[in-house]
């Protein structure tokens, strides 16, 4: 039975061992913090509970919501979703609700909008390499500085105009041509199994006790069947040698170092720190591109306020400049059950910073205050209402996607492909800001790649459930396979067959040809019978071609005037059914583009 | 992205070829059944000079005139010619479709 040693108990790590143990490897998970989850931890903080960020569980992907149901079974609640923006003291729902915007902004403004958004979609600008021009190609000018420039800002620390653009085409979907005319067609709601999906808009599941349930229930799952998590373990170097790694070595807590050698290795550690803990170094140009590698950390203040109902929202995204908070949580609208007392209320100040911000080294009393000042400063709370208060730092929460880090990661990856036995996962593994069940996903690749399946965990994106979904097969026994689902080739022929357009040429000609033929053949037949009078009736036709008789020689003047006609005729009807069909194609996309646009902020 | 560019560029550069024997078939039952509507309804109609253009038909169709009988020739008639004329359409539009385009992958 192969060992496999994960560095790393969060989402992607603890996943990978699962999906191990039923394959039947002997895995075993270090992880440095105390508690398992990494990200999608739930800390527990006197009786109330809080998320690091909020965590909407919700894929089209079948194996992944399997997994969940499987380890969360009746504690996997369906929740109400409700969340606003906070913008000039004021509320607007979110998705964005044309009437509750209007009330907001104000007729002048919405008109403003409109003129922003007309000439944004009339003369887009050509270059769109950053997320500032993708958004104001989408939603003009306005909307991006009210919206979306703020917030995005706050979030990722740098300009909107130095964030590639690959991080909205990854997040948002941009739906191809081929794809918006099969969803119109087929309907867009369904995973590859055939299972409807319910939009994230609306509704979203969540455990009982937070996301940090499925993966302490995950861990325990995992002892049952003897294989065991290590906390309080960094990993902080792996030994290789002839393209396999030997053995990882870390520090507990107590300071000891651990030595652990395995026949497979799987990492979760962030893509800089795997390259920075190899020993012997890889070659400078490959440490040079873990070093351009940047991630975004997070810190979260949290204030028990004896309230029982502060405001109805999971969440509210703060766009008010004047406040240094992103988002703010209110956990127990994600579950009841998030606070020890229902007639208290836990919100969660969401900040995002750099390490190096002043605001990462402050105190844990100085960051209660400012959430109090903040909170007070948009009409939230009353200072005297909060009774309590705490703070939870994580670093490197968010990998960043700036101009150059798709070359760094490229250098990264194809040295890392060069060892035998080991695999990177997860979102801060990849470098790639996937959500959670992506994440999970990379993991069962990564686990099935050991026992002989040739999964690429790079491929594994937030699209891919359009091409690359799995699903359970039913004919293999009790195991649970990955199949690859065929892609619907016929539906995919169909539309192209549907869609291809007529060419215009040919079919002139083909119509010119055949309508010269026949008319030729018309007036000779009628010039072989002969009679007093030939043709009468059909040399009316020089009503139309002009100079045309039912003799030899306008049997070919017609021929040549049918050609024309018949060309003309052909032509314009094929250019007439193109137009129309393009003009539909096109109706299909942008209806399909903006209903995936509908929740941008959701993905920043 | 470039893989979803490329996917809607050869979609909506995507050329349709004409399957000639569905035309054909089209346009025979077209042309068919219009003859054969056409005839009968003057028929049913009546009158003192029943269809006195549309017999001229019978000059190319052999044996058609405006008569219950006429009716089922020119529906065979109609169909062949219509069905030839579909073939005809379809066949020259991929030829020319060809010679642009090359042959079909």
């Amino acid at each position: 039975m192969s060992n496999v040693l994960i560095a790393g108990a969060g989402p992607a790590g603890l996943t990978a061992a699962y999906e191990l143990s039923k394959l039947g490897l002997n895995p075993t998970v270090l992880e440095a913090d105390d508690q398992v989850g990494g990200l999608s931890r739930t800390v527990n903080y006197r009786g109330y509970r809080f998320d690091i960020g909020g965590h909407r569980f919700f894929s089209k992907v079948p194996l992944i919501n399997q997994l969940w149901e499987e380890m969360l079974r009746e504690d996997f609640l369906v929740r109400p979703r409700l969340s606003r923006i906070y913008y000039r003291q004021k509320y607007f729902d979110y998705p964005l609700k044309a009437a509750n915007a209007l009330a907001g902004l104000g007729p002048i403004e919405a008109m403003l909008i409109g003129l922003s958004y007309t000439k944004a979609r009339m003369f887009p600008q050509a270059d769109e390499t950053n997320f500032e021009q993708w958004v104001v190609n989408r939603f003009g000018e306005r909307l991006y500085e009210i919206f979306f420039k703020t917030y995005t800002e706050k979030v990722w620390g740098i300009p909107c105009n130095e964030i590639s653009a690959d991080w909205a085409a990854q997040r948002i979907k941009n739906l191809s041509l081929r794809e918006a005319i099969k969803n119109a067609l087929f309907g867009s709601g369904r995973a590859a199994d055939g299972q409807v999906i319910t939009t994230l808009i609306d509704q979203f599941n969540y455990p009982r006790f937070g996301p940090g349930q499925m993966w302490e229930r995950c861990k325990d799952l995992l002892a049952s069947r003897g294989h065991e998590t290590v906390q309080g373990v960094k990993v902080e170097r792996l030994r290789h040698r002839h393209g396999k790694v030997e053995c990882m070595y870390g520090t507990s807590s107590n300071g000891e170092t651990v030595e652990l050698g395995a026949d497979h290795f799987i990492s979760t550690m962030p893509l800089r720190e795997l390259i920075l803990a190899l020993d012997p170094p890889p070659p400078e140009k490959v440490l040079q591109a873990a070093n351009y590698l940047r991630y975004r950390d997070y810190l979260t203040v949290v204030l028990m306020v004896k309230r029982e109902e502060i405001f109805p929202d999971n969440w509210i995204y703060i766009h008010a400049p004047e406040v240094k908070m992103g988002r703010i949580q209110n956990y127990k609208n994600w579950s009841p059950v998030m606070v020890p007392d229902s007639s208290r209320t836990s919100l969660g100040l969401e900040y995002f910073l750099w390490e190096k911000d002043e605001e990462w080294e402050w105190s844990q009393d100085r960051l209660i205050k400012l959430g109090i000042e903040e909170c007070t400063r948009i009409g939230l709370i009353e200072p005297s209402e909060v009774e309590d208060g705490t703070v939870v730092r994580m670093k490197k929460a968010y990998p960043v996607y700036d101009q150059h880090y798709t070359e760094s990661v490229d250098i990264i990856r194809n040295y890392l492909e060069t060892f035998a036995n080991l695999q990177t996962v997860g979102r801060n593994g990849l470098h790639r800001y996937n959500n959670q069940d992506h994440s999970m996903l990379t993991a069962v690749y990564a686990a099935r790649n050991i026992v002989g399946e040739k999964n690429d965990v790079w491929s594994v994106n937030t699209e891919m459930e359009y091409h690359e979904e799995v699903r359970q097969s039913s004919t293999k026994g009790d195991r649970l396979t990955p199949q690859r689902v065929a892609p619907p080739e016929t539906a995919e022929k169909v539309i192209e067959a549907a869609f291809a357009k007529l060419d215009p040429l040919a079919m002139g000609v083909a119509l010119g040809v055949v309508a010269s033929l026949v008319l030729f053949w018309a007036t000779t037949v009628l010039l072989l019978k002969g009679g007093p009078v030939v043709g009468p009736t059909l040399g009316l036709l020089d009503n139309f071609f002009l100079g045309y008789s039912v003799t030899w020689s306008g049997a070919f003047w017609g021929l040549a005037q049918a050609a024309f006609g018949g060309f003309a005729l052909g032509f314009l009807f094929a250019w007439l059914r193109n137009w129309s069909l393009t003009a539909y194609a096109f109706l299909v996309q942008r209806s399909a583009e903006a209903k995936e646009r509908g929740d941008l902020l959701d993905k920043v | 992205m470039a893989h979803k560019n490329r996917e809607t560029e050869t979609l909506s550069k995507a050329v349709a070829r004409i399957q000639a024997g569905v035309l054909a078939i089209t346009c025979g039952l077209i042309c068919g059944l219009g003859l054969f509507a056409m005839t009968a309804w003057l028929l049913v109609k009546g009158g003192s000079q029943v269809g006195q253009h549309l017999q001229l038909l019978g000059n190319y169709f052999i044996g058609y005139s405006v008569s219950w009988l006429g009716s089922v020739v020119g529906l065979i008639y109609g169909s062949l010619f219509g069905g030839l004329i579909g073939w005809g359409i379809g066949r020259v539009y991929n030829w020319v479709v060809t010679l642009r385009q090359g042959p079909e992958a």
